[in-house]
Formats: structure tokens, sequence, C-alpha cells
């Protein structure tokens, strides 16, 4: 379910114009540390086109090289490797996910389970500190949203 | 007559005009309301389109992520449209993911079970896109406008468009009212014109008419004028005809001829006197006024009145001593009431009384007067005789009896004079013709004197003769030589005052009426020339006179006796003596 939900917030995400992929280029999807969901996550990103663009997956070990990432599921082996992750990661333009289950440490986007049904937290203040802008439409189907300084 | 036509064609299309006008009127109405019926309905549908279409976005992410409460969240937010009636969100498969119904209406179960439409909603279903894939689709059905709000509206329009009838109708009765107003109007108007035309005619006819009478009446006159002013100009003519033919009678005893002789004399005389009441009737006859005794003018007419009325009637006097003088002519004065004492005798054949009776009136509006009133026992007059009493020519005597000019000499006379006539007779109760006369200031007496002193005078003198017609000089200038006086006759006013230039004169004897320059502006000339010169003015009758008087000179009236010539001749040398 997660997998399916990962490469749709590429949607409701403006990145500002010097990252933007240009036109027919695609949105990279990088999977950075530990991946859960495998083959789910080709096949949930292969179904996604945004304005004509397709996204593709790349899987890294480390921070290094995810320079060129739009958005970035961070899942390290533990809760502090998963922070130094998310700690090497700042500065960029990259849309962060987080999972709950991979500890309490929060990327932009952060995975829940209630109820057995898959809900998020956004964090909009880190978000616009990278540049990034996140769609009200996502933001109103968030648990709690870390609200971006005015 | 076209007009008439062209009026009643407008009559009859009016009311046409106005139904067609109303009709037009009301099927505008009604297209209206229908076309706005159907924009509306069309509105409805894109308003609630929209609406689904701002749904569907707005859901978009909540049925990407599968997020029903997030998706019943904005489908609550749509609940404040009460028009909105039932919302259903579908996820892509078409099961129902959130939604909601009004009034116990539900939104189909599945995307697919059609939509049982109720009370004439309008539904629109559509699709939420996620990129280029179909995640789903939005259903939104919503009562239209309520009846009653839209019927309001069209009421309104309704209204409006009745008004406008209502004005028109109005309009059309109004107009249709004035026209039959003006229709009336011209109509009395034409009548009014026919009656004027006719009326016109008939001022014509009538004028016409009166003319005819007023010109048969002058014939009449004039057949009662001549009838007897013949009568009694034959009778003094037979006098003077047979006189005249016994004085031509060779050997004829001297006391005899001076008989026939007295009898033209008088005659002639008569005549004069017919020829003078005819004047003052016309009020041609220059006056001589003179104060006046009237009680003892009275006195002196009594012998008369007794020889004129015959012995039948008895004549009695009730005269006043307070009965003041008149200045008034003498002659006609005597000629006035004798004509009311030949009247008096007329209407009494049988014999009875006449009364002549002096008063002396207060101050009326005309001064201080005296009434000589003349009452006879007579048949009386009813009242229209008494009306046209006065009338000249009016006289009930058969033609040749009378002139009907007594009375109208009588009344002549009168306002001449400055006084006036007053006529009181009923049938059976006798007449009585009031003569009134202004006092004079002047005492009568002292006048009396003057002239008898006046006529023991007897010189002789210059006379200048101005006289036109030759057998009048002829016999003018005989008389004057005949009396000691020595004449030089002219012709002309002209003549005369060449003569004056050159000779002396003692007094100046003119005719009034002739060509060229007349006697009364020979004398104005005279006065200027010769201021002491006096002028006598002689006249048959002149318009002149009577109108402005002879400035003060003696007129002597043609024509006139010996005695009379000699007396103004006298007087006027008498004057220049004494100057």
């Amino acid at each position: 379910m997660k997998a399916a939900f990962i490469p749709k917030f590429a949607r409701y995400v403006e990145w500002p114009a010097p990252v933007r992929p240009a036109e027919r280029d695609p949105f990279e999807l990088c999977v950075i540390g530990h991946d859960p969901y495998g083959s789910l996550l080709d096949r949930a990103a292969a179904r996604e086109a945004i304005e004509g663009r397709e996204i593709v997956v790349r899987r890294l070990r480390t921070a290094e090289g995810a320079a060129s990432c739009h958005l970035a599921f961070v899942h390290g082996a533990s809760p502090p490797e998963t922070g130094r992750l998310l700690v090497a990661l700042r500065g960029l333009p990259i849309l962060t996910i987080t999972d709950s289950r991979a500890g309490p440490v929060r990327g932009m986007i952060h995975f829940t389970t209630v109820g057995g049904r898959v809900r998020f937290f956004i964090d909009d203040a880190v978000a616009a500190e990278r540049g990034l802008s996140i769609s009200s439409r996502l933001l109103a189907l968030a648990l709690g949203v870390r609200q971006r300084r005015s | 007559m076209k007009h008439l036509i062209g009026l009643s064609a407008t009559r009859t299309n009016a009311p046409t005009a106005i139904i067609a006008v109303v009709a037009l009127l009301l099927l505008a109405g009604i297209g209206i309301i229908v076309q706005n019926e159907a924009a509306y309905r069309e509105l409805q549908g894109q308003e609630v389109r929209v609406q689904a279409e701002i749904l569907a976005e707005s859901v978009e992410a909540a049925l990407d992520f599968g997020d029903a409460q997030a998706a019943q969240g904005a489908v609550e937010a749509i609940r404040v449209n009460r028009q909105v009636r039932t919302v259903g969100v579908y996820d892509a498969a078409g099961a129902l993911v959130a939604g909601y119904g009004r009034d116990g209406d539900a939104p189909p179960p599945t995307r697919d079970v059609p939509y049982a439409s109720t009370r004439g909603a309008v539904a629109s279903i559509v699709p939420v896109e996620s990129g280029s894939e179909r995640i789903g689709s939005v259903f939104l059905a919503a009562d239209p406008e309520p009846l009653s709000s839209r019927l309001t509206r069209y009421l309104v329009m309704a209204l409006l468009v009745l008004m406008a009838v209502l004005v028109i109708i109005v309009l059309g009765i109004g107009q249709n009212a004035l026209r039959r107003a003006n229709r009336e109007l011209e109509e009395r108007a034409e009548a009014l014109v026919g009656a004027n035309a006719e009326l016109k005619v008939q001022i014509a006819e009538r004028a016409r008419a009166e003319d005819q009478l007023r010109q048969a009446q002058k014939l009449q006159a004039l057949g009662q004028l001549t009838g007897g002013i013949a009568h009694d100009f034959n009778n003094l003519l037979t006098v003077i005809q047979g006189s005249a033919d016994m004085l031509r009678r060779p050997g004829i005893e001297e006391a005899k001829r001076m008989r026939f002789a007295e009898a033209i004399a008088q005659a002639a005389s008569r005549a004069a006197a017919l020829t003078g009441q005819l004047l003052a009737f016309a009020r041609r006859q220059p006056l001589q006024p003179e104060v006046l005794d009237v009680n003892a003018l009275i006195r002196g007419m009594i012998d008369l009145f007794d020889r004129t009325l015959g012995e039948r009637i008895s004549v009695i006097t009730d005269l006043a001593s307070t009965a003041c003088a008149v200045e008034a002519d003498r002659a006609q004065l005597e000629s006035a009431l004798l004509n009311i004492a030949v009247n008096a005798r007329d209407a009494m054949p049988e014999g009875g009384t006449l009364k002549i009776a002096t008063e002396s009136r207060p101050d009326g509006e005309s001064g201080r007067m005296v009434a000589i009133a003349v009452t006879d026992s007579g048949e009386g007059m009813d009242a229209e005789t008494l009306a046209r009493a006065i009338e000249p020519f009016f006289t009930t005597k058969s033609t040749g009896k009378g002139t009907g000019l007594g009375l109208s000499q009588v009344y002549g006379f009168a306002t001449q004079s400055g006084g006036d006539v007053r006529i009181d007779s009923a049938p059976g109760k006798g007449t009585t013709v009031t003569l009134l006369l202004p006092c004079s200031r002047a005492s009568a007496s002292a006048q009396e004197e003057d002239q008898g002193a006046r006529f023991q005078a007897k010189r002789t003198g210059r006379v200048l003769l101005v006289e036109d017609n030759d057998e009048v000089g002829e016999f003018a200038h005989s008389l004057l030589s005949e009396i000691g006086h020595h004449v030089e006759w002219v012709r002309s006013g002209e003549e005369a005052l060449e003569l004056i230039e050159s000779r002396d004169f003692d007094v100046v004897f003119s005719d009034v009426v002739m060509p060229g320059m007349s006697g009364l502006e020979l004398a104005e000339a005279l006065r200027r020339l010769r201021p002491g010169l006096p002028v006598i003015l002689t006249t048959g009758y002149s318009d002149e006179i009577a109108a402005t008087g002879a400035g003060g000179r003696p007129v002597i009236l043609k024509p006139y006796r010996l005695e009379n010539l000699a007396a103004a001749i006298d007087q006027a040398l008498d004057g220049r003596e004494k100057e």
C-alpha cells in the first residue's frame, strides 16, 4: 500500500525550477538504505505518469549520488541510521519520505498506520526550507502537518 | 364628407389595434418566460456540473490515497448548499466512497446504478482523474430553484406585462373617448355653421322685408302728404285764382277790388303758413324767438279759436298768473296752438268744450317751465293711435282732410324751443295735449313795448339789395323803392363786396342761399370790412341758419310781407342812426 502511495506524492509537490526535470525527463525516485518494497515499488512507479513524465526508481545504499533524486524513501537499518541518512540529504531539494516502522525519525512525509489504514504526517516547514511546495490537497489528507513559518 | 369617412374607418380600427398590441405583449411575455425557463434549466445544468467538477478536484487526492474520510469531509463542505440534494463520490471500481442525501434521498449505491431523478432534480456525473488515469467519479444532484421563487420572478414579469397592457388599454380608451369627443365637437361646429348661415339668410331676408316695408310706408306717407297738401293748396289756389280773375274784370268797384286783393293776400299768407308747417316738421324752419307772455298770446287768440272751431264748441280758459314768459317763435307757437285746437275740433264733431290752461311747472331737469294744456271733451284716442299721434303723416282723417303734420309740427316746434309735448288720452275720456316750454329770463312787456316803438319809426336810406333770383329781386327792389329807399341791386356776394368798396350804404339786405358766396359769408366779410354796416338776411329756409343761427342778425322769412320788410329796414336804420 505504501509502495503504491510513494510515486503518487510527486503529483502533489512542486520542485524549485532549477531541479524540476526538463520536458520528457523522468522524475527520480530513490530508495536510500534498505528497500522494503522491492518490485512492488517498481510497478507502482511504472503506473504513474506526472504531466507526461515517467518515474524511475534508483536504489542507493548511502546518500552519496542522491543529488539528482526528486523523491527519496529513506529507510536506514536503525533509527539513528535513518537519521544520519536524512542529515546527509539536508540542503538538497528532495522530498524525503520515512516510515514509522523504521523509527521515530521523520522525513517530510512520515508514514504511519492507524486502524489498519496507511496515513501520513507532513512536515511542511522543512519542505519549505528546501524550496518545495506541497499541495494543499495533500496537506488535507495528512494526519498532522508541521506548518511552515509564514 | 370624405373627412367623416376617414374618421369612421379609424374608429373601427382603433380597438383592433389595441387588441393586437395587447396580444403581442402577452405573447412576448409568455415567450420571455418560456425562454427564461429553458435558459435557467441549462444554466442550472452547467452550475451542477461545475460544482461536481470542483468536488472532483477536491476529492482527487483523497481518492488517490484511498482516504474515504477526507473524501467525506470534502462532500460535507457541499452540504452548505441547500439546493444540492445528493452527492456521491465513487472510486475507480465504481464503489461509493463518500456521499450524503438530503430529505431521504440518497446517492446511487454504485456508479453504474442510474439515479432516479425526483422532483425535477438536475444531476451530473464527472470523472475524477489523476494525471490521465481515471481514479473515480463524482455524482451530484441539485434541486432546481424552488417553483415558488421562480413563480415570484415570473409574477413580477407578468405584473410588468399586465401593467403595460393596462396602460395601453387605458390609453386606447382615452384616445377613443377623445376622438369621440372631437367628432361630436366637429359635428356641433358644423351644425353651428349651418345654423349661422341660415340665420344670415334670415337676417338678409328680414332686412329686405324691412326695406320694402319702409319703402311702402314712405310711399304711403308721400301719398297722404301729397293728398293733404294738394287739398289745402288747391283751396287756397282757388281763392287766389278766382280773386285774380275777378280783379281782371273791367269796371270793378273799388270796394270789391280791395276785397279780392285782401282775399289773395290772406290765401297767400295761409299758404305760407302751410309751407312753414312743413318746414317746422322737417325742423328746417329757422325760428325767430322772442320773449312772449303766454297768457297774453292766448288771450289774443281767443277770437281766432272761436272762428276756427265754430259755434258748437265753447272755448274756456284757465290762465295762471304765475305763468312765466317764454322765448319762442310767435308764429310757430300760434300755429302749434291752432293745430292742437283744430285736432280738438275734429275730435268733437258733435260739439263740446275746449279748455286752454296755463300752469307754472317747478324746476325740473330742464329748469322752470310753463305748461299750456289744451283739453277737449272729445272721443279720445286708443293706445295705438296715441302711440303714433306725433308720427309725421300719421292721421286718422280721411285722405284730403288733413296732412298728418299737425301734432308733428307741434312736436318739432316744442323740441326746437327746448320744450316737450305730452299727450294724455283714453277712448271716451277726451284728450289733453300739454305743451311744455322753458321759462325765459327776460321780461316780456319791455320787449313788447320796444317792438311797438320800432314800428313807429319811418326813415329812408341807401339799401344794397343782394338777390340772385330775378323775380324776387325785382319784387324786392320795387317794394323798397316804393317805401322811399335808394336801392342798388346786385346778384351775388362778390359783386356786393366790389360795390361796397366804392359806394356807401346804410343797410345791406341779402338773400342767404346763392351760388358762390352765401349771404352768411357775405355778412361775415362785411363785419370785418364795414363793422358798423347792418345786414338783414332773408331766406325761404336755410340749413345753415337753422344749424348755426344768423349770428344775431335779423332774418326775414320768405315769403315776406311789405310791413315786415319795412319794419326790419327801419329798425336797422334806426340802430345805425343811434350810433
